[in-house]
């Protein structure tokens, strides 16, 4: 296989980029904008010069102009020479509906300035058409789209999949000039891969090899980003345009030996601290990382300074009706609100106006995320984005001080992106079928040029063409049969004249998620509805969690297919927190690096003031929150050992039940691997009532008689993926991810015969054919990629492979230590995923008097 | 009378005379899945025929009679005419292993009796044999309560039972055995046997109503749950189950 070219390229000067620039293009903008931004001086000129091209430059950095830049100069150059022609030059995909909107009106615009330019010299020019086609696009506006064909197509991957398939209307993209795919870094999930394959179908469809252009905020790794954007075997520039000025960030830690800020005196002090830094700036952007701690802050604020901020402050979230969101947004851009807060919604692209300040509570969880929020301040090309961290307990301060180090020094975690995803190819095939008939040969080849698909094996391949060809249950082929393959001329083409309809009504990769009713499964109100929660919290959920819902609280017992059963009236106080389903992974390159961090630590403690020191100049910090990281890493080293990159201390301690504590510092997501992994073979060596916890920090067993060098012994780099299979088969994570692949599979229609089907009854029909399709064969294609969707894209069975291999390799040593309590590195996560536990209120108190436990067996010592 | 587990049947015998009773069947599910768009792929027929077979054989090969407690279509319309012809074949094949076949109607039943009418069979709300009433399970009548009779058997609720163990969990068929008494009548004893639809084991009665007509006291219950090789494990009374 021939190798990419992947090249990094540097800023042309403003003169060379103006000359390349016709005349009355060059004109307009200079009529509009003093000069070129530093984005437009790396890419206009690549971009004209007919070169692949990734554009990475830091949120506000003008990328959707420097794209079109050179896009619209040569239309506008052909339509004043009267050579337009009717199809399709360029197509603009992004995967955000709304953000399309936006780009409509950002061409739009300019379009119009440039013609009335030409019209006042007395120049004719043809008019340049731009057309947005998303799943929100009316009929007529479709229709209108067929009678007078876009020049610019403005779209989303699904919307572009439907397209291609159109008889008629595909027509329009023979001879496609250009591709922008925006908002990249969004990308890295199945909803890439989709696109990832819709564009080398694009590419095969056209006559002439359309340019690919990518725009992405800050990524890593950029390299395979490039490659993602461009397929196998293709040449690609990046552009990697870094921020002029430095970011001011900084670091509060309110606290002054801050164990939690969870209890009522510490609130009071967050939100003088908020209020502070609310009325010393203009605009102000908070950061929560969910939707309840979004609502609860502003409930807060309003509660600790009554009247002050009302009419200020707006939350925004996904769970808000676009109407709402949209006038937030609005009052934002306008200047009229002081104080937003946010959990994730604001993060991407939509203009809002100037911010002075983000605030980021808790830690963002990635540099690349903390990067794109603090990106949302000072929006104009030369402000400087200025941002703080606000942490709220001890290891909320570890992490984020890596956060901040890794931001300044410009160090990406990276990202991966799914691969070989069969449901995906499945539904892509599918749609490849319906547009023409295929050689399976030439197929192959398309499939193999996408960068997520190079490596897929002739098996795989086959093994999804059979199945789409019916071939698992011959006697019902005839209905089930999407395609036909014929062995002797080795082609491939449709089957059935529903084959269209039925693709064009179940396309997609975003998995129709329901929200799960909460029902009361017992007692007097039994069941009553008492409200809803997302899937996504169902599937972090334990038998016996108790969880808070509209302010009351209920005990989790089971669920069935979009319910979720409960008991009311608990006396026993919540034991899962309300931030556990949207709670994002750490990424495993900042957990690394803060395992790292304790090691360079660890190597000072004996020298206090050296330390400090270090740490004050390893993470650009103040004196104050230096001192509290050394003290927390004191504490730990004087009551057992500070667990580090190179040594991963196993706790054994009793707490009712006996512990394994593992302070494995890499993400929930290799974790929740490992974790499930040592379970399972504790509750194979017979070990009873196994129970399992795990945050970002580590992870614990629990049980009776464990035997931990057994338990250790059992798993390995090589047969982790083995244990792992069976772990997971039969869990309800597994269920519901594979309702997800059927469906992209096609295997569960949607929507069929003019109907719809609920999530629930996708659920109930999924839960069958699980059970039918496990009898069939544990490696049907689809049960593949569920597993493969579990264990590579919800868990992290790489980077677990990776830690289980470096253990093994001696790079990493285990240590096991007894000790007579959890120790300081292992108390948050035993008391934030302990079911046992007791009030969330009174976890403060226990980690108080756990605090003081502590300090006494040191001072034994 | 002795009774007996035979896996997911029952086998009832007294005075030389023996009686197996079959669960709910509900052929042609997934018939009704694959209209509605799903792409099952499953040959329910050939497993209930393989599973009819294991359990004909660990009882000899033929017995006296056979009873089906109901819900033996899970529906028609969409069905095609094959679905309608194998539970014919099924049905056909059942009465080779008996004497008496006896059909009970279940409430997915309906439009039951063109099939059976071909077969010459009728179908019968409730049946009752020696100190045996054989019922679905969903409708009461008036004949159940004789003083005649001691034991109910029914279907209808598909009983299964969840075991968990710390991380694990399964679910498994049952049989839940009981008593029930109401006031001013004669104390029953009721087994209620488990679904014999294969692939899905069930509903866990400490989770959901499993819908009877009457309100049995199934936390008292004895749990009986459907292992390999034919045999059945004794787990208790349900409340005492762990959950």
């Amino acid at each position: 296989m021939k190798e990419n070219k992947i090249e990094f390229i540097e800023a042309r000067g403003s003169a060379e980029v103006k000359r390349m620039l016709h005349p009355i293009v060059a004109e307009w903008f200079f009529g509009k904008f003093r000069d070129f931004s530093l984005t437009q001086l790396y890419g206009v000129a690549p971009i004209h010069e007919r070169r692949n091209i990734l554009i990475s430059a830091p949120t506000g950095g003008t990328k959707t102009l420097t794209a079109f830049l050179s896009i619209l100069n040569y239309l506008v150059g052909i339509a004043l020479r009267n050579e337009l022609e009717d199809k399709m030059y360029a197509v603009y995909v992004s995967p955000l509906r709304a953000l399309s909107g936006d780009i409509f009106v950002n061409l739009e615009k300019p379009l119009a300035e440039i013609t009335e330019l030409a019209t006042a010299k007395g120049l004719k020019m043809q008019t340049i058409r731009v057309g947005l086609r998303t799943g929100d696009t009316s009929v007529s506006e479709r229709a209108k789209m067929t009678r007078k064909v876009p020049h610019i197509f403005v779209t989303t991957p699904e919307s572009l999949a439907i397209v291609l398939t159109a008889p008629k209307f595909s027509e329009n993209l023979r001879a496609l000039e250009f591709v922008v795919v925006d908002e990249i870094h969004a990308l890295a999930n199945k909803r890439g891969v989709f696109l990832s394959l819709m564009l080398e179908r694009l590419q095969e469809f056209s006559v002439i090899t359309p340019v690919r252009i990518g725009l992405s905020a800050t990524i890593a790794p950029i390299e395979e980003i490039a490659k993602f954007l461009v397929g196998t075997n293709r040449d690609c520039l990046i552009a990697k345009v870094e921020l002029v000025k430095d970011i001011d960030i900084g670091l509060i830690s309110p606290g002054v030996d801050l164990l939690t800020m969870d209890g009522a005196e510490d609130q009071k002090r967050l939100y003088h601290i908020l209020d502070e830094l609310i009325q010393n700036h203009k605009t102000t952007l908070i950061f929560t990382n969910t939707r309840n701690a979004t609502e609860r802050i502003i409930h807060y604020l309003d509660d600790h300074f009554p009247g002050k901020y009302s009419g200020l402050i707006g939350a925004h979230h996904s769970s808000m009706s676009k109407d709402q969101r949209f006038m937030i947004e609005e009052r934002l851009r306008k200047g009229d609100l002081k104080v937003a807060v946010s959990s994730t919604s604001l993060e991407l692209g939509i203009d809002i106006g100037s911010i002075d300040l983000v605030v980021l509570l808790r830690s963002p969880k990635s540099v690349s995320r903390a990067l794109q929020r603090i990106g949302r301040a000072g929006h104009q090309l030369h402000a400087n984005p200025k941002g703080r961290f606000v942490v709220m307990d001890r290891d909320d301060l570890m992490e984020c001080a890596i956060l901040m180090k890794n931001m300044k020094e410009k160090i990406i975690d990276r990202v991966d992106i799914p691969v070989n995803a069969l449901d995906v190819l499945a539904q892509h095939i599918y749609g490849m079928a319906i547009s023409r008939i295929w050689d399976i040969d030439e197929m192959l080849k398309l499939i193999r040029n996408s960068y997520c698909y190079y490596t897929l094996s002739k098996e795989d391949f086959m093994s999804v063409i059979s199945y789409l060809c019916g071939d698992y249950d011959l006697e019902h082929r005839n209905v089930y049969a999407k395609i036909w393959y014929d062995t002797s001329t080795k082609q491939v083409g449709k089957r059935g004249k529903l084959a269209r309809l039925i693709y064009l009504t179940n396309i997609g990769t975003i998995p129709e998620e329901g929200f799960i009713s909460v029902v009361v499964g017992s007692g007097e109100a039994k069941g009553s509805t008492v409200g809803s929660i997302d899937e996504a919290f169902l599937e972090k959920m334990k038998k016996g969690d108790v969880f808070v819902l509209g302010g009351a609280k209920y005990q989790f017992i089971h669920s069935k297919g979009m319910k979720a059963y409960v008991i009311a009236n608990v006396s026993r106080q919540p034991t899962i927190p309300s931030w556990f389903s949207e709670q994002l992974p750490l990424s495993y390159d900042v957990a690394c690096a803060i395992g790292k961090f304790r090691g360079l630590i660890a190597e000072r403690l004996s020298n206090s003031l050296e330390c400090v020191k270090f740490i004050k100049d390893y993470v650009y910090c103040s004196s104050e929150t230096a001192g509290q990281i050394y003290r927390y890493c004191l504490e730990q080293r004087d009551f057992s050992d500070i667990p580090t990159n190179k040594k991963l201390i196993v706790e054994q301690f009793k707490q009712e039940k006996e512990y394994l504590l593992f302070h494995s510092l890499y993400g929930r997501r290799v974790n929740d691997a490992l974790s499930r992994a040592y379970a399972y073979v504790a509750a194979q060596l017979k070990h009873r009532d196994i129970e399992v916890g795990i945050n970002d920090n580590g992870f614990f067993i629990s049980g009776e008689n464990l035997d931990v060098n057994k338990i250790l012994k059992g798993v390995t780099s090589l047969n982790l993926r083995k244990i792992l299979d069976e772990a997971i088969d039969k869990t309800d994570v597994l269920r519901r991810r594979f309702r997800h692949c059927a469906a992209r599979s096609l295997m569960i229609l949607r929507n069929y015969k003019g109907r719809s089907k609920s999530v629930g009854k996708q659920q109930m029909h999924s839960h069958f054919l699980l059970s039918a399709v496990n009898e069939l064969s544990k490696d049907f294609p689809i049960l593949r990629e569920a597993r493969r969707e579990v264990l590579n894209d919800l868990m992290d069975i790489n980077h677990a492979e990776e830690v289980l291999k470096k253990i093994e390799k001696k790079e990493i040593e285990i240590s096991i230590i007894k000790t007579p309590l959890v120790s300081p590195f292992g108390l948050i996560l035993l008391t934030q995923s302990h079911s046992d536990f007791v009030k969330v209120e009174d976890r403060i108190n226990f980690l108080k008097r756990m605090h003081e436990l502590h300090l006494k067996v040191i001072e034994g010592r | 009378m002795k009774i007996d587990y035979i896996g997911k049947c029952l086998l009832l015998e007294e005075n030389g005379e023996r009686t197996l009773v079959i669960g709910d069947l509900h052929l042609g599910y997934e018939g009704a899945m694959r209209a509605s768009g799903v792409m099952i792929p499953v040959k329910l027929y050939d497993k209930c025929v393989s599973d009819f077979d294991l359990i004909i054989s660990g009882v000899g090969g033929f017995v006296e009679n056979i009873i089906m407690l109901g819900d033996i279509k899970h529906e028609f319309g969409f069905i095609l005419q094959d679905e309608w012809n194998l539970i014919v074949k099924f049905i056909e094949y059942v009465r080779t292993r008996c004497s008496k076949l006896v059909i009970i109607e279940g409430n997915h039943d309906v439009v039951l009796f063109p099939v059976l009418n071909k077969l010459g069979i009728v179908a019968v709300d409730f049946f009752i044999w020696n100190s045996v009433a054989f019922a679905h399970g969903d409708k009461k009548f008036d004949e159940l309560y004789s003083d005649n009779v001691n034991y109910w058997v029914l279907g209808h609720g598909h009983p299964a039972v969840t075991l968990y163990e710390g991380v694990k969990k399964e679910k498994y068929k049952c049989f839940l055995v009981g008593v029930y008494k109401e006031t001013g009548k004669k104390k029953k004893e009721v087994i209620i046997v488990p679904s014999f639809f294969p692939l899905i084991e069930g509903t866990d009665a400490r989770e959901f109503d499993l819908r009877f007509a009457w309100e049995f006291d199934l936390m008292n219950f004895e749990v009986k749950v459907v292992s390999s090789n034919l045999k059945v494990l004794d787990f208790g009374k349900l409340r005492k189950i762990k959950y």
